[in-house]
């Protein structure tokens, strides 16, 4: 039996609509600056940017303020925009080599090109609540920040670098798994064509750079944790911004503007097929927009694993994880139980009486029916 | 000095928009492609098998003018219309063979300094967080 709509209710809908927006500004407080959600809750616009597959910090802000910061609801409405709007421009290939380092660590070797940089984490804190943010003011923010780059002699500052990538040291050894000739290296994009499986790694890659954290996390810690075989090392992992250039009608290359991605390449073992063959590394890669260390770890271990296709691991099924692991379609599909299936249940309690009531294995057990539900 | 467009992109809009509606008195201006958002798409690739992907789509705004009949096309990330105008003046000003192009070098040039001034104090900050772990057994 298929899903019977419901109509009517447009007033009660209304209403709630407005009861929502009642109770997020009840107590009349002072409402929230854009700025302040894009520059104060940082990581959340993050989070609904590359869950929404749209790079506009701004507007993810105000999704997150119209969501009354719900990430899953916010990276809703930023998709659901993007979709009102024409895409004009295909930019050239980003250069994660040519990134201005905020952040950069590796886990696999101590001494990387350039050093160790931490950047802004909370890694090596404890997670002890601040109390004082409860009474932070203009006062207290302008004290930290005098404070902060009091050290600073901006008569000698440091020139700005590039660093080489730490995965090039494997390469460079030859220690990594050389490139498959057979893998299908067509570039799709699952925005335009429904993804097919098997899929390529270019719409596998696209996929996992706009799925739900929580999602990839949850699937790459159970390969971890013996559902499947990946538990790599952090090769490299960097957060940064990279630049953006179009070409623009003219056909000249032009610089629209810079980007912040995290990027995160994760090795593991090769599997040997064969005892003669030599062994090898395989890198897995991940790339979100925003600072993301979780997702793009995450987004490795399972680039690796859906490499090795495996029935038997989640992480390793292609269709398991893309479908599963994109965070709208997921929550559009659970929140839909919510709606009304009236017609759709009172049918299959219909059968299921009909059934008791013709089970001749328990003449005792007659099911009664309640009054109140014997109208659908 | 940074190339124009990343200048405009990058300094702060109120100096530049000042400095664009001075030169505006000095020309014909003619608005083609008023300023409207627009998306576009950012292409990736890994960085071991240079496999290219789509990373996902980034708010872009566009504009397009003419000043006297040279066309000034201006693209930028994000909301900006303003920007983005500005951006498509300059554009078509620096491809006029008659004007005195000093003002525009001056401008550039300083704000080329600041952006790059900015640039190296927060890169400065980042470099404090550089760490050299030691392993328990080094001393």
């Amino acid at each position: 039996m298929g899903y019977v709509a419901v109509k009517g209710g447009t007033d009660a809908i209304h209403n709630s609509q407005q009861l929502v927006e009642f109770y997020r500004l009840k107590d009349a407080t002072t409402p929230l600056d854009i700025k302040q959600i894009r520059s104060q809750m940082r990581m959340a616009v993050d989070k609904v940017m590359g869950e929404g597959g749209v790079y506009a910090p701004e507007y993810a802000a105000i999704a997150l303020k119209q969501a009354e910061g719900e990430v899953f609801e916010a990276a809703f409405i930023l998709r659901a925009f993007r979709a009102t709007l024409q895409r004009k421009y295909y930019s050239e290939t980003i250069n994660t080599r040519e990134m201005f380092v905020k952040r950069k660590i590796s886990a696999s070797f101590r001494e990387i090109p350039g050093g160790q940089i931490l950047g802004p984490t909370r890694d090596y804190t404890q997670r002890i609540l601040d109390t004082t943010k409860a009474f932070e003011d203009q006062e207290a923010i302008q004290k930290f920040l005098t404070e902060f780059t009091k050290g600073i002699k901006t008569d000698n500052l440091a020139e700005i670098t590039t660093f080489a990538k730490v995965i090039d040291l494997l390469k460079n050894e030859g220690l990594l798994k050389p490139i498959d000739p057979t893998e299908d290296r067509i570039l799709k994009d699952i925005t335009r064509e429904a993804i097919k499986f098997p899929a390529p790694r270019s719409a596998r890659l696209q996929m996992l750079a706009r799925a739900e954290t929580g999602g990839l996390m949850a699937l790459g810690y159970a390969s971890m944790r013996g559902f499947g075989s990946v538990h790599p090392t952090v090769g490299e992992l960097r957060y940064g911004t990279v630049q953006v250039k179009v070409k623009d009608a003219t056909g000249r290359s032009r610089y629209i503007g810079k980007i912040e991605v995290t990027e995160a390449e994760t090795i593991s073992t090769g599997k040997r097929v064969k005892k003669k063959v030599p062994p090898f590394y395989t890198i897995g890669y991940g790339l979100c927009f925003g600072q993301n260390d979780t997702k793009v770890i995450c987004m490795g271990i399972l680039d690796t694993a859906m490499r090795t296709p495996d029935v038997n691991s989640p992480a390793n099924d292609q269709e398991f994880v893309l479908y599963h692991t994109e965070g709208i379609e997921s929550m559009g599909f659970v929140n839909h139980l919510k709606l009304p299936h009236y017609v759709t249940f009172q049918s299959g309690l219909k059968n299921t009486r009909a059934a008791i009531e013709r089970s001749a294995e328990k003449p005792t057990g007659q099911a009664i029916q309640s009054p109140q539900l014997q109208t659908v | 000095m940074q190339d124009q467009d990343y200048i405009l992109c990058e300094c702060e809009l109120q100096p530049l928009e000042d400095f664009v509606v001075a030169l505006e008195e000095t020309v014909e201006l003619k608005l083609v492609k008023e300023p409207a958002i627009c998306m576009t798409m950012v292409q990736a690739e890994d960085s071991v098998e240079f496999q290219p992907f789509y990373l996902g789509e980034a708010l872009t705004t566009e504009c397009e003018l003419l000043v006297n009949g040279i066309r000034g096309i201006g693209i930028c990330l994000g909301d900006e219309p303003v920007r983005a105008y500005c951006i498509a003046f300059m554009d078509a000003y620096t491809q006029m063979k008659d004007v005195d192009m000093q003002p525009v070098i001056d401008f550039l040039g300083k704000q080329s300094e600041i952006i790059e001034h900015n640039a190296k104090v927060e890169n400065n900050l980042i470099l404090r967080t550089k760490v050299d772990f030691k392993l328990m057994e080094q001393d």
